[in-house]
């Protein structure tokens, strides 16, 4: 069993759900499953496909690193779809589509090859930001998703260039014997602001808001949900092993990515509607994720991305859906939603304190982590602004909160059905639990990702 | 120097898309700007001297060719190129069905 069925089984079911569309929402929730079992039987290691052996061919690098991220993204997916299971059924081959295109991002051990299912990935995520029934905005994210991904093949063909090779690993190979970083800048940044327009990251996330804050329960929990925890890994990946940023480079990006912090959490302090806010907190959340990378900070910062993921899908979805019934996302208008949906609101509380970092809860275990190991880096102005992001967030969440559970003017009905319910309950327990016992979360260290291993032993 | 003219036609693009506020427009200068990458691209396998690398026979072996590989992305990346333009064509349609004009500031005037 072979690595890349995870991308051609999506890739062919894409296919045939254009034939039987009755029946594609149903193949994408077995694709998922499918991909969900495989990853536990297929082996760690390169893949090497059509029989070119490395550097010439195309190859795929499944190990710990890419096995969390797949298992996230194809989970959050098979959940979104069956949490809209009956709806937005003509979208289910774009999700297959969408499928293929990540788990190929998170494979994928080629850099041109990274750049094809970038777009793939993209273009799907366009046609479902079209599910908002907002084209203008659609369109602007295309614009920008559009030169991201160009200016990402330009840093990559500068690289070639430069190197001879497309492969990774042989290129880290060859820049270590090289080693003069100056001359690196250019393609770097260039890839960097390339996956920086699709990671959220300040000042390339201008799309978020018209995205994000017209979206529905599809377009929400996919965009906000799994394609921020995808690119979270693919830029980890990248910062980690390729891109490790030194001198004025690393001053700049590091600035940038503070300001991104702090300016996303002022943009949710300010905002009165729940989507803004939700979608602000994500752009913070990106940024923080990109600043543990960037300080090698590698296992916490896979945890951060992949509680941050599972929470933003479940906060999108409970606020979309309510948005769709009240007809606004203003919290004012919301104000009591939880008062007759009291199993909901405790398990939106126990998630949204997770992302606020509150004890006993799987979100401050991390936090209290990486901020120990930014802590022995000497980073104490990066725990500052992390620590300064979070009070923020914590007042914003807070007031969020306190409107939801208190009865306003207006009596809110929403119905969320007895299985949507379980899920949510079954995934705060599961915060619940990993915030009390953190044992399992230990079990693994920052070798998760292999590439320098790969690297070293040529 | 064709690197300069690939350069030059990429920022045209950009400058195109900045500057300009009809969506089809902004669509060709999308264009551009990916016509100018497709050149730098193939640039980049050029060899001065160089013929197509195509071996036919033993007596081939030896010559001077060209970089093949550039040409292989750059097909490849023409072809996304197309999904992409024909997709935000689509959404232009789209824009146009739902306010009647291309024109971004007449959009925003309406919403």
């Amino acid at each position: 069993m072979s690595a890349i069925l995870l991308v051609a089984v999506p890739l062919l079911a894409a296919f045939l759900s254009i034939l039987g569309k009755k029946l594609a929402p149903y193949l994408l929730l077995v694709v998922g499953l499918f991909n969900i079992i495989i990853l536990f039987f297929v082996p760690e290691g390169i893949v090497i496909i059509g029989g070119f052996e490395q550097p010439i061919g195309i190859s795929l690098l499944l190990d710990t690193y890419s096995r969390l991220a797949l298992l996230l993204i194809n989970g959050l997916i098979v959940l979104i779809s069956f949490m809209n299971l009956g709806k937005y059924k003509k979208y289910a081959g774009i999700l297959l589509l969408a499928m293929a295109g990540l788990n190929g991002m998170l494979l994928t051990n080629d850099l041109f090859n990274l750049f094809v299912f970038l777009e793939i990935s993209g273009i799907a995520a366009y046609l479902i930001s079209s599910s908002n029934k907002r084209p203008v905005k659609t369109f602007h994210y295309l614009v920008l998703g559009v030169v991201g991904s160009s200016l990402f093949l330009f840093g990559v063909v500068i690289l070639y260039s430069m190197y001879g090779t497309l492969n990774m690993v042989d290129m880290i190979q060859k820049i270590n014997l090289v080693g003069n970083y100056s001359e690196l800048i250019l393609p770097f940044t260039l890839m960097f602001i390339g996956l920086g327009v699709e990671a959220k990251l300040l000042p390339f996330n201008s799309w978020v808001k018209g995205v994000l804050g017209e979206s529905n329960t599809l377009s929400g929990p996919m965009i906000g949900g799994v394609y921020a925890g995808a690119f979270g890994f693919v830029l980890g990946r990248y910062i980690t092993n390729l891109f490790m940023f030194e001198g004025n480079l690393l001053l700049v990006v590091t600035v940038l990515l503070s300001l991104g912090i702090l300016v996303g959490e002022a943009m949710a302090y300010s905002s009165s509607k729940a989507r803004e806010i939700l979608l602000f907190s994500s752009v913070a959340q990106a940024s923080i994720v990109a600043l543990l990378f960037v300080n090698g900070v590698i296992l916490w910062a896979v945890y951060y991305i992949m509680a941050a993921a599972i929470s933003k899908t479940i906060l999108f979805f409970v606020i979309n859906k309510a948005t769709k019934e009240v007809g606004s996302d203003e919290i004012d208008q919301l104000q009591g939603l939880f008062v007759n949906n009291k199993v909901v609101g405790v398990a939106y509380t126990l998630i949204t304190l997770s992302v606020m970092g509150l004890p006993l809860l799987v979100g401050f275990t991390i936090k209290i982590n990486f901020l120990t190991q930014l802590a022995a880096g000497d980073q104490i102005w990066l725990i500052i602004v992390i620590l300064l992001a979070t009070l923020v967030e914590g007042i914003y969440f807070v007031r969020m909160l306190i409107k939801l559970w208190y009865k306003g003017n207006n009596e809110i009905n929403v119905s969320y059905c007895n299985p949507l319910k379980i899920i949510f309950v079954i995934i705060a327990l599961a915060f619940l639990t990993f915030g009390v016992y953190q044992t399992p979360l230990n079990n693994l260290d920052n070798s998760i990702d292999t590439v320098m291993e790969v690297v070293d032993n040529g | 120097m064709i690197q300069y003219i690939a350069i030059i036609l990429f920022v045209f693009g950009l400058y195109g898309l900045l500057t300009n506020r009809n969506v089809i427009k902004m669509i060709i200068s999308l264009n551009i700007m990916e016509i100018g990458l497709f050149i730098f691209i193939i640039s980049v396998g050029f060899v001065y001297d160089g013929i197509a690398p195509i071996i036919s026979s033993t007596a081939d072996l030896g010559l001077l060719y060209v970089d093949p590989l550039p040409q292989a992305l750059v097909l490849t990346a023409i072809v996304i190129g197309v999904g992409t333009t024909a997709l935000a064509l689509a959404f232009a349609k789209s824009i146009h069905n739902k306010y009647n004009t291309f024109n971004l500031d007449e959009v925003e005037e309406k919403l």
